[in-house]
């Protein structure tokens, strides 16, 4: 660390605009939509890296697992028997009304039972040092990219520097991605042919989708570049048609399958979902995973474990009111000024009301917003995020960050040891979304120092 | 009652299409009140591929693709069904409406967890607020369940003029309750979305009329064409069909094809193509009864 420990304020400075470069030139980029100022955007970077200790590591990694596993099984009973509604666990009303549910796909088996392949869960501590679990993104997560992205950044900016350092390497998330995948293959497939599909270039994960495609040497593809032939899923090659295996699919369910799901779609390819349920093609993450990410049901997941793992969660969620229980929702109506509220299937810091920061019109908007659908919003207090210091001009400031780590689930339960830690670059801000001028760091995972 | 219908749709296009695919949902179901002893499908071109599944509603799904050049293409489904009379409870000795409505708030009883799934909102069915205020003057404090169900379906009927110009398979709720017209699919979606915003669970049934009234009795709207209608639900009893477009409780004149959450879960013939251009639908069904 001494390298960075001794540096200047302008030495640093001009490191940080060595990394900015990096970016730029790599073409790093996300897309904010609704924004005047042009969609593509440099992901902003700081170099000071946010550093995990071995110990603290091993509690989120065995959490991060505990979740996973319990989030699958909870999927696969909702589509199956249904058992943990039949027993009262959670309430059904819940589940059933959550708009990601699909009833359309009751009772189609999946390869191996699992739902979530790829998670990305965010996690954030409090002032007491704590992990909590802020929410599990289980339908298209984004983000690695840049965790892999920003590692990179800072191999150039600082050359040499990790080779001298205990700290773990991230850059297997290309070929570990891969395996997960491979592991899908239909019975008897050895060298499946994977694809990443993506809706297109004007998405604003498009940079992820080719940059994930080109760390796993598979190819990308747009719906259209796919067609369904005897059942069976073919791309469309210069060679002439090959057949596709396994489908990392970038597209929400509703764009997926215009024979099944949203007719207008044109970014789908249609009958992937009847090649699904025969199982000539499988697709990561499945269909219907957001049922588990509904930010409602989120507040149940301590439950699941409780009921599918007979655990304590190891990962403790963040208190969490539900609009939908009359009781709670006069609550948070009567607490706004105090309270996080978000809209339940939003994501990207789209659709929220940050109580502390909003003014009384906005706090008015949302209380009529959430008195009309009150199964729409859920609220949680403000937590004290833990800061970290960033790079402002020519000194440091403390600004909040959160963690999003990758987990991997194939012939058994990986994550990747680090992640996206994402940093509010706006003073007193608690947003880190992107899409909400954030940014992010390198995170590093300590080996075991014995 | 006995009935064979037959059920034509065919697809026109200006250009030729290479591939198409189809979803259809035509096979009649099997109910308690109603039995299907015959059903066949017909296709001009044959398909290269056809599947079939039961979807999580219960509906007979047949897939099929066609990998050709072609510029038409027909599906013709025959079916051959018995419907026995439908047991209709008294309405006015069905629970009251709130009493059914607090069954489907959390914890929703093991058994009804079916009829729950149908209490919330679904892909056509979102508007809830405007709906609320046009569903109330049916659902007076302490109302039987089949009495308010009644007096929605004939305030629809008579407030509603039925109207195939007037709205497209696409027109939202509003603007049928603006224009106060629409089709058989509009009624049934605006009863649904009725019962749903007082809290009780509401399913959409696709199917046909009997086409020739019995002697001496009027014509039933919607005939020569799929048809919809509603199905709510009466805790302790099961099911009951009511007809919005025609004012009635259904019976002997009803054949349901398929059930679900609205149109978007039972269209008959669903399908993507690449290629064609312009492209016109024709639908012809006719319902024969026939005596034993």
């Amino acid at each position: 660390m001494d390298s960075i420990g001794t540096l200047t304020p302008s030495e640093y400075a001009s490191r940080q605009r060595t990394a900015d470069a990096v970016f730029l030139r790599q073409g790093v980029t996300f897309t904010v939509y609704g924004d005047d100022q042009g969609t593509e955007r440099i992901f902003p970077f700081d170099l000071m890296p946010r550093i995990i200790p071995h110990k603290e590591w091993e509690r989120v990694e065995a959490g991060l697992i505990q979740r996973i596993t319990a989030l699958n099984l909870f999927l696969n009973d909702v589509y199956h028997g249904q058992q943990i509604l039949a027993d009262k666990v959670v309430p059904a009303e819940l589940v059933l009304s959550a708009s990601h549910y699909r009833p359309e796909f009751k009772g189609i088996k999946v390869p191996h039972g699992i739902y979530i392949h790829i998670c990305g869960t965010d996690l954030v501590r409090d002032d007491k040092g704590e992990y909590f679990v802020l929410e599990d993104n289980g339908r298209c997560p984004s983000g690695a990219s840049y965790m892999l992205e920003n590692r990179n950044a800072m191999k150039r900016t600082f050359p040499g520097l990790l080779q001298s350092l205990p700290v773990r390497p991230v850059d297997a998330y290309g070929s570990m991605l891969r395996e997960t995948l491979a592991h899908l293959a239909p019975p008897g497939v050895i060298d499946p042919n994977i694809v990443v599909l993506t809706p297109g270039v004007y998405n604003s994960a498009y940079f992820e989708h080719c940059y994930l495609a080109k760390q796993m040497g598979v190819p990308i593809v747009e719906g259209r570049d796919l067609i369904l032939k005897n059942g069976r899923v073919f791309m469309r090659t210069t060679h002439g048609l090959q057949q596709v295996h396994v489908i990392y699919r970038r597209i929400d369910d509703d764009f997926l399958d215009p024979l099944v799901f949203r007719k207008d779609s044109l970014l789908g390819v249609p009958g992937l979902v009847s090649a699904y349920q025969q199982g000539h093609v499988a697709l990561a993450n499945s269909i219907g995973t957001g049922v588990a990410d509904d930010k409602a049901v989120y507040a149940l997941v301590p439950k699941m474990i409780k009921y599918y793992l007979d655990q304590d969660p190891i990962l403790p969620n963040v208190p969490t009111y539900l609009g939908v229980d009359p009781k709670e929702c006069d609550y948070i109506l009567n607490n706004l000024p105090n309270l996080v509220v978000k809209a339940v299937n939003e994501s990207g810091g789209y659709g929220m009301l940050m109580g502390p920061h909003s003014t009384k019109e906005e706090q008015a908007e949302f209380a009529k917003r959430i008195a009309a659908n009150p199964r729409n919003y859920i609220a949680q207090p403000v937590l004290q995020l833990s800061r970290h210091p960033v790079f402002q001009g020519d000194h440091f400031e403390g600004r909040h960050i959160d963690l999003r780590p990758y987990v991997l689930y194939g012939d058994r339960v990986r994550v990747v040891p680090g992640g996206l830690t994402r940093v509010a670059l706006k003073k007193g801000s608690l947003v880190v979304n992107s899409s909400q001028g954030g940014g992010s760091k390198d995170t590093w995972v300590l080996w075991d120092d014995e | 009652m006995n009935y064979r219908i037959t059920h034509r749709t065919t697809y026109a296009y200006s250009e030729p299409v290479a591939v198409s695919h189809h979803a259809a949902r035509l096979h009649p179901r099997v109910t308690d009140t109603q039995r299907c002893h015959t059903f066949h499908l017909k296709f001009d071109p044959e398909p290269d591929l056809l599947t079939e599944h039961t979807d999580s509603f219960g509906n007979l799904v047949s897939c099929f693709s066609i990998q050709k050049l072609h510029n038409r293409f027909e599906v013709v489904s025959r079916s051959f069904v018995t419907l026995s009379p439908v047991l209709q409870p008294d309405p006015s000795q069905t629970p009251p409406w709130e009493e059914v409505a607090s069954l489907f708030c959390d914890p929703v009883p093991v058994d009804l967890l079916d009829p729950c799934q149908f209490v919330f909102r679904s892909p056509l069915i979102v508007h809830e607020v405007p709906l609320r205020d046009f569903a109330q003057p049916s659902f007076k404090k302490g109302r039987p369940l089949l009495a308010a169900v009644a007096d929605l379906s004939s305030r629809i009927y008579r407030e509603f003029a039925f109207d195939p110009k007037a709205t497209t398979i696409s027109t939202p709720l509003d603007e049928v309750l603006e224009k106060k017209r629409g089709v058989c699919q509009d009624f049934a979606h605006l009863a649904i979305a009725s019962l749903r915003a007082m809290g009780l669970p509401a399913r959409y049934v696709s199917g046909y009329l009997r086409t020739r009234p019995p002697p001496g009795k009027p014509r039933l709207v919607g005939v020569d064409a799929s048809h919809a209608w509603v199905s709510c639900f009466v805790p302790g009893f099961g099911w009951v069909d009511f007809d919005p477009t025609n004012n009635c409780f259904t019976s002997l004149d009803h054949i349901t094809v398929a059930l679900g959450r609205d149109f978007s879960d039972v269209s008959p013939v669903r399908g993507i193509i690449t290629g064609g251009g312009d492209h016109t639908v024709a639908v012809g069904v006719d319902v024969e009864p026939v005596d034993a």
